[in-house]
């Protein structure tokens, strides 16, 4: 090996290349605030052995609704629009220490949770908005409806809710469940192992792996068709796939284990590769209303990147840092979602886990470079 | 009455700019980092006070013993930061480095930057296991990989070594017999300078928040305290209150901690009493800051705090000039490193010496250690080299043995 010879500190451009080491570490587009599960100066936080944030939804009126992984799995909500900012704890999940997902309907979500005895799903109505988190208020703390298992035994790999926010679509182990999110029950509709995350695609099916190719889930007719789509030639990790979704037009994008990022289609199938994430694992992704996509990459201290379809950059985003609200670095994430004005949702999943709200950079609109 | 000083500069080691490290070996003998984190492949010295010579001993670079060397290229093995720990039954000091030192042919290195790069990220922390009753080291591990060790300690009847790992802020746990690490979890993202053991096993340090955070083996989990360590009101929420120094009492009933952040609070803390321990606020230990600046962590600063043979408290706080709140004579240096003595009984101090070297403020000094003569000795940072300074005790306040009971964390 060639041997290195020491830098020469006064050598020209130092201290721009000491500024890019440092200072390029970090979040370089857009603002991540990082916020508390709790309601700051009000309430204590979930505690850090049980905050890991793995699952996250949005319903229509913006509210969030988590869940968290851990010693014990907690269940809550978080609003920042208006008078309010606030996460409120709705409650440890009794014998569950893990969160697969959480599913907004209309007026209810479910919570998928796991525990040593296998899957369950919990059920309660939406939060309304408080009168005003500057001035005075009252919070309860209403149990959760429990549901049952999804499928006796299993464990909930993921679910979503179908495009209406009528039904949740429910993998577990082995089986593909439909549960009516109002009436709250739910029924096997397929034998099929759950590998990694499922999603809802854009003509409204509900699609995850199966081996080698994507299954389709009709959740109107109730109908899924196995081995429905190829996937693209790649290096599919199907237990750690993750999906992102244009809220607009619900195209859903993943990647595989070396980080090939692709969309998807029920009109028109799979993209070829639009690209590379900076590094792997890719973990969870979100797209803005412009058509953006934002996610979580690599491991220990990942990154966030962002892929935009328009240009087909892919960039770098860096390490999340948050310096507003809390001082706070955030290593790994567990979910994310799109918030009611576009922002990204993230869900640390970390000791201490917080929710990351990540507002991106504006874009110039094409062909101005500013007065 | 005014202790005589001497400072032992790191001259066979002119780059090193920090001794983050100074403990008392189980020998009874002082043991310092000499740290050089500001030179690209710069890499750390141990280093050891020789009584008989008067002076240092250099003992050994790190980098040649765990075979890391420094122009590999990667980030280096260039200090070690509180993070000496010593063994009583066999006579070893473990210490284990940390991070931060640029590649040799970088200007500087961010663990963020390069955490995913092999050719530039830090290896790991190095733990050392070194022999001084031989003179020897006896085996080497990466305590963790890609970080380094912010501090340690040792549990010796346990055989295990706790410390925190930067920049993630993990809590480790090394079992010394299987040569294993386990990662019990994150903590924050400030990162604490220091551990502390309790008489039932407990492990303490603190969160970003300025609560205690401890590991209870029985529970084997995380906790943090339903309150706050004291800071400043005026300014300070408690945020960044994280231990910086802290200190068993002789009688091993309670600790005396100082917090890293400007306007630092000195605190006795009773681990046993109750749920969470009781909690003193011996107030602020440098002077009237300007509260509308944000004080320079250089600057405002409290370190070295140990106990004297003669059962009182000793510590460094910086001093410095402010025209307006805190006006100093022309003659006098910009910053000064006091070292005052304390009085556990009645908490009344008393300065007992300046610490000053030739040409250079001396107002931050790391840690303080009493060698097994009862003198008093003190890490400090600053200008290039770095060294450390001797308080030499009135005879009347020394004693054989003094380092003993030993302080088990760095």
């Amino acid at each position: 090996m060639a041997k290195r010879k020491q830098y020469d500190r006064n050598a020209p451009g130092t201290k721009e290349l000491v500024d890019r080491i440092v200072h390029g570490a970090y979040t370089t587009q857009g603002t991540m605030v990082a916020f508390p599960l709790c309601f700051p100066g009000m309430t204590t936080p979930i505690p850090a052995d049980e905050s890991h944030i793995t699952a996250l939804d949005v319903a229509a009126d913006g509210v969030i609704y988590g869940g968290t992984s851990g010693r014990q799995a907690h269940l809550f909500f978080g609003m920042f629009h208006g008078a309010t900012g606030i996460v409120f704890d709705m409650g440890a999940v009794e014998d569950a220490d893990h969160a697969a997902a959480v599913c907004c309907g209309q007026g209810q979500f479910l919570a998928c949770v796991n525990g040593p005895a296998g899957g369950r799903i919990l059920r309660r109505h939406f939060q309304g908005l408080p009168f005003d988190l500057l001035q005075e208020w009252g919070f309860s703390r209403p149990p959760f409806e429990d549901l049952g298992e999804a499928v006796p035994g299993e464990h909930i790999v993921h679910a979503v809710a179908d495009a209406a926010a009528n039904r949740a679509v429910v993998a577990t182990e082995n089986h593909l469940v439909s549960v009516d999110i109002g009436e709250g029950k739910g029924r096997v509709v397929g034998e099929i192992p759950g590998r990694g995350q499922i999603a809802c695609a854009s003509r409204g099916g509900v699609v995850g792996v199966d081996d080698g190719a994507l299954w389709v889930y009709d959740a109107d007719g109730e109908v899924v068709k196995r081995q429905a789509v190829p996937m693209p030639e790649g290096d599919w990790d199907d237990a750690g796939l993750t999906w992102g979704r244009d809220p607009v037009t619900g195209t859903l994008y993943t990647a595989d284990g070396q980080g090939r990022l692709f969309a998807f289609r029920e009109e028109t199938g799979f993209s070829e590769c639009l690209g590379t994430v900076p590094l792997t694992p890719v973990g969870p992704m979100a797209v803005t209303f412009d058509g953006r996509l934002f996610g979580a990459c690599g491991d220990g201290i990942g990154k966030t990147f962002c892929y935009n379809p328009v240009t087909g950059a892919m960039d770098a985003l860096g390490v999340a840092v948050s310096v507003l609200e809390r001082r706070r670095y955030g290593y790994v994430f567990g979910a994310a979602a799109t918030g009611r004005d576009g922002q990204i949702i993230f869900g640390e999943d970390d000791d201490l886990g917080h929710l990351w709200l990540y507002f991106p950079r504006i874009l110039r609109p094409p062909g101005l470079t500013g007065a | 009455m005014s202790y005589e000083v001497t400072w032992y500069p790191f001259s066979e080691h002119p780059e090193s700019d920090s001794c983050w490290s100074l403990s008392v070996g189980p020998d009874g003998r002082i043991y310092a980092s000499s740290c050089c984190e500001g030179v690209p492949g710069g890499t750390v010295k141990v280093v050891r006070y020789n009584e008989e010579a008067d002076a240092v001993d250099y003992l050994f670079d790190l980098d040649k013993m765990v075979d890391d060397p420094r122009d590999s290229g990667r980030a280096t093995q260039c200090k070690i930061h509180y993070s000496f720990a010593p063994s009583m039954h066999d006579g070893v000091m473990y210490m284990a480095t940390h991070l931060s030192g640029p590649p040799i042919d970088l200007p500087a290195y961010s663990p963020w930057n390069f955490w995913h790069d092999p050719e530039r990220c830090f290896r790991g922390s190095a733990l050392l296991a070194f022999d001084t009753k031989r003179d020897e080291a006896l085996w080497w591990d990466t305590l963790f990989p890609k970080e380094g060790c912010r501090c340690l300690l040792h549990d010796e009847d346990r055989g295990l070594l706790y410390a925190l790992s930067y920049p993630r802020d993990h809590f480790f746990i090394y079992d010394l017999a299987k040569r294993q690490r386990r990662d019990v979890g994150r903590i924050g993202s400030v990162n604490a300078q220091a551990l502390f053991i309790d008489r039932r096993h407990r492990v303490w340090t603190t969160s970003d928040y300025g609560r205690l955070i401890r590991y209870d083996p029985d529970k084997d989990r995380l906790e943090t305290s339903p309150y706050v360590l004291p800071h400043n009101p005026e300014f300070q929420t408690g945020w960044h209150s994280v231990f910086y120094d802290v200190v068993g009492s002789p009688e091993g009933d309670c600790v005396y901690a100082v917090s890293w952040i400007g306007s630092s609070r000195l605190m006795r803390i009773w681990p046993d009493e109750g749920d969470w321990g009781r909690v003193e606020d011996l107030g602020p230990v440098t002077q009237r800051p300007d509260p509308t600046t944000p004080a320079n962590t250089f600057q405002d600063h409290c370190g070295g705090v140990v106990f004297g043979a003669d059962g009182q408290l000793y510590y460094v706080a910086s001093r410095w000039n402010d025209p307006v709140y805190h006006p100093m004579s022309a003659d006098r240096r910009t910053n000064e490193g006091v070292v005052w003595r304390l009085d556990p009984a009645t908490l009344e101090r008393e300065e007992v010496a300046l610490l000053e070297r030739p040409e250079h403020n001396a107002q931050y000094v790391s840690r303080g250690a009493p060698d097994h003569n009862g003198d008093l000795f003190f890490g400090h940072v600053g200008p290039s080299p770095v060294g450390l300074f001797k308080l030499h005790m009135p005879e009347d306040r020394k004693k054989q043995d003094a380092h003993l009971p030993i302080r088990m964390w760095g």
